[in-house]
């Protein structure tokens, strides 16, 4: 009950700042907050990453092991995508199976990966029908400040551009690293009255009633899009909102990757 | 001639006059329900379908769920329950009502005639008795949806004026649904035939002289075999 | 790199469609008894059935909300609505399908006004052939509609996609599983607001914004036909009806 009060004084603080062309951080609208990308933190993974966007941290692990591919896919490698909103990031989350914010942040994630094409799965294959490498990415929130979804993509995609691939482990020789396509990046936008915000802080993310996110490709193309939230959004609100996305991701490209 | 129209469909720009079933945006009254327009006074629209929803003043059958001193829990054919205040048998009971002896008055499971007294913003509803509160043995409780209810009562009383009287019934139909019959078994099943079909065809034209037509046969038929 | 599959011959589909066609909508209003609002409708392959609960007392009591009710969606395909039998329960894909199709009613329904009660959204897919979210939300609308829920609006659902490098209307599952590209959007035909928007795959930035008009006109066509559905459901012209319970 005391967290709903403060939510609402904390949404109608965020929305008298934003009628007035302001950010409780003093961001632009089309501002990041500070990003930091580390990566190869974890060395028992064989691609990591540790992403700072503001106060939110995402940690991504990616290991790749031997496998075999899906029955309808038989000289496909094989990606899996997994998030975790663990207890620790946040009062809001709980233990337990994965629930509908976790599903839909690993679903989104992923389906910029996939949907750019950015990893040839046909390069994954080692034997068809028989055994394949499969890429598990697996997202570990540690600190729900906001905007998860911008730093576990970027985090998923960086893990990735560093993967080492354990031929040795396996006895077998073949590519070290992975070969990638092309750099999908995601931009999310939220709606507050009437204005675009990039990259919501966590008050900005509950007090807007929808959110965007676009995921797009080093050649502009678009490779995902999921809108969010309980709000409504006109057709020239969401076409600013690609052209946003497009444009930010060029930038956090450009920086970061 | 009615119209049916769906939530979203325009109304009017007569935003002083919106009623229930409406809601104004930009100035224009729109339909927030699926039924059928009124537009006689208020602009309303009387709901094809959904839950009975108290609102004061409304006279209808509640059902007692629970005992909770000093309140029985009332069931009302709706999604929220209301309660009765042990001060509503004030005046009618002997001793004093306590914690003890609430189900000697009232008891889980009785059928009693009440009243919306008040219904607040949290959904809490307060109920009164009406006089002739208890519905006696040998009647039997029907139910349809509330929204059936104008049908079944019929312009200016028409249609239920006929029920009593062609089925020789005491009929007491209460705003959210719940039908109270009583007389001579076959007559309470003459009565409930007939009601349950007007609540099944009540958006066919003609229903009227229909249901006059089945109660007259259903006479006939009746007296032949005598 | 994939191989193309040919989609498109001679400007036309393979099920003989046009670019900006939809697949035949079949529509029945209130066909389920226990439920408080039904709707049974097909999308081309797809066979849908919305049920809808409630006002009704939400369980578990500490998910109440003081203010106004929950709305919860639930999102199922049968085991056997696919090619390979789909095990019972709920997947990841369901469990995110029914995320989104429950924020794509959040902006119409009147929650307000039944404070502390949930109203419980059930669409069970029985046959599907590409596009079943749209078909639920549909058929979602009109259940809710038939259950006496207050709105503000219906929403309207269709999705758009890529085939053969074409934006075309409606996939159904060939061209799903061997397009391009896959855009589900639900809208509010009469404001032009939209409720829902996913994309999958690849497009260009001119094909998303000619994929939006395509999937948007679609939208008023569908929103049409569900209106239809609702007022011409007992097919026959109303008596002059009492108003107001006069005794």
């Amino acid at each position: 009950m005391g967290l709903e009060i403060v939510n609402d004084v904390r949404t109608d603080y965020v929305c008298d700042l934003v009628r007035n062309g302001k950010r409780e951080d003093g961001r632009g609208f089309r501002e990041y907050r500070d990003i930091s990308v580390e990566r190869d933190v974890i060395k028992r993974a064989e691609g990591s990453a540790r992403v700072k966007i503001g106060d939110t941290e995402v940690l991504v692990g990616v290991k790749v092991e031997l496998g075999t591919p899906f029955p309808d896919t038989p000289d496909k490698g094989v990606i899996i995508t997994n998030a975790e909103l663990v207890p620790l990031a946040s009062p809001e989350f709980e233990s337990g199976p994965p629930n509908e914010n976790s599903i839909q942040l690993a679903r989104v994630v992923d389906r910029g990966i996939r949907g750019s094409e950015t990893i040839d799965l046909d390069k994954l294959c080692i034997e068809e029908g028989e055994k394949v490498w499969m890429v598990f990415i697996d997202i570990h929130v540690l600190d729900d400040n906001g905007n998860m979804v911008d730093a576990a993509a970027l985090g998923a995609i960086t893990s990735l551009l560093n993967l080492r691939i354990p031929n040795e482990r396996y006895g077998l020789t073949g590519e070290n690293t992975l070969p990638m396509r092309d750099t999908p990046v995601a931009v999310t936008m939220v709606e507050i009255e009437g204005n675009i915000l990039v990259d919501p802080s966590f008050d900005e993310g509950n007090a807007a009633a929808s959110s965007v996110t676009v995921i797009s490709n080093a050649d502009g193309t678009l490779s995902g899009m999921q809108k969010s939230g309980s709000g409504g959004l006109k057709e020239a609100q969401i076409a600013e909102m690609v052209e946003i996305g497009i444009e930010k991701a060029g930038e956090i490209r450009g920086k970061y990757l | 001639m009615y119209q049916v129209v769906v939530p979203g469909d325009f109304l009017s720009e007569e935003t002083k006059r919106a009623g229930e079933g409406t809601y104004v945006e930009e100035g224009k009254v729109y339909a927030s329900q699926y039924g059928i327009v009124s537009e006689r006074g208020e602009i309303k629209v009387v709901p094809l379908s959904g839950k009975y929803m108290p609102s004061n003043g409304d006279v209808v059958i509640g059902k007692i769920t629970e005992i909770s001193f000093p309140f029985w829990i009332v069931d009302l054919a709706s999604p929220y329950e209301a309660r009765l205040h042990v001060s509503a048998l004030s005046g009618i009971a002997r001793d004093k009502i306590e914690f003890g002896n609430m189900s000697e008055y009232l008891n889980v499971d009785d059928l009693v005639v009440v009243k919306v007294m008040d219904v607040n913003v949290l959904m809490k509803i307060e109920l009164a008795l009406q006089e002739d509160f208890e519905l006696r043995r040998g009647g039997r409780l029907i139910e349809i949806a509330h929204t059936k209810v104008p049908r079944v009562i019929g312009r200016s009383g028409s249609m239920i004026k006929m029920l009593k009287e062609k089925c020789n019934c005491f009929i007491f139909i209460a705003k959210n649904g719940r039908i109270w019959i009583r007389g001579k078994e076959e007559d309470m099943d003459l009565a409930s035939t007939v009601i349950l079909k007007i609540a099944r065809e009540s958006h066919t034209s003609g229903l009227t002289d229909r249901v006059a037509e089945f109660l007259d046969s259903f006479r006939k038929e009746k007296e032949r075999d005598l | 790199m994939k191989e193309e599959i040919e989609l498109i011959k001679d400007g036309k589909r393979l099920d003989g469609r046009g670019f900006d066609e939809l697949r035949p909508i079949k529509i029945e209003v209130g066909v389920l008894k226990r439920a408080d609002g039904s709707c049974y409708l097909e999308l081309g392959d797809n066979k849908v059935i919305a049920a809808v609960y409630g006002p009704r007392e939400m369980h578990p009591r500490h998910a109440q909300d003081a203010k106004m009710a929950v709305v919860k969606f639930r999102y199922n395909m049968a085991p056997f609505s696919t090619d390979d039998r789909k095990r019972p329960g709920p997947d990841r894909r369901s469990v995110e399908i029914s995320k989104v199709c429950r924020e794509a009613f959040d902006p119409v329904i009147m929650r307000e006004l039944y404070p502390k009660m949930g109203i419980e959204v059930y669409v069970e897919l029985l046959q599907s052939d590409a596009g079943t979210r749209t078909a639920g939300i549909n058929a979602a609308s009109i259940a809710l509609a038939d259950a006496g829920i207050p709105m503000k609006d219906l929403v309207s659902s269709i999705a758009v996609g890529k085939i053969n490098g074409e934006v075309v209307l409606d996939l159904n599952a060939a061209e799903d599983n061997n397009g391009e590209a896959d855009m589900p959007i639900a809208m509010i035909a009469r404001t032009n607001t939209i409720t829902a928007l996913q994309m999958d795959g690849r497009m260009t930035q001119e094909e998303f914004g000619r994929g939006m008009k395509l999937a948007m006109g679609a939208c008023h066509q569908i929103y049409e036909l569900q209106r239809t559905a609702l007022v011409t459901r007992y097919n026959q012209n109303y008596e002059s009806k009492s108003k107001g319970g006069e005794e």
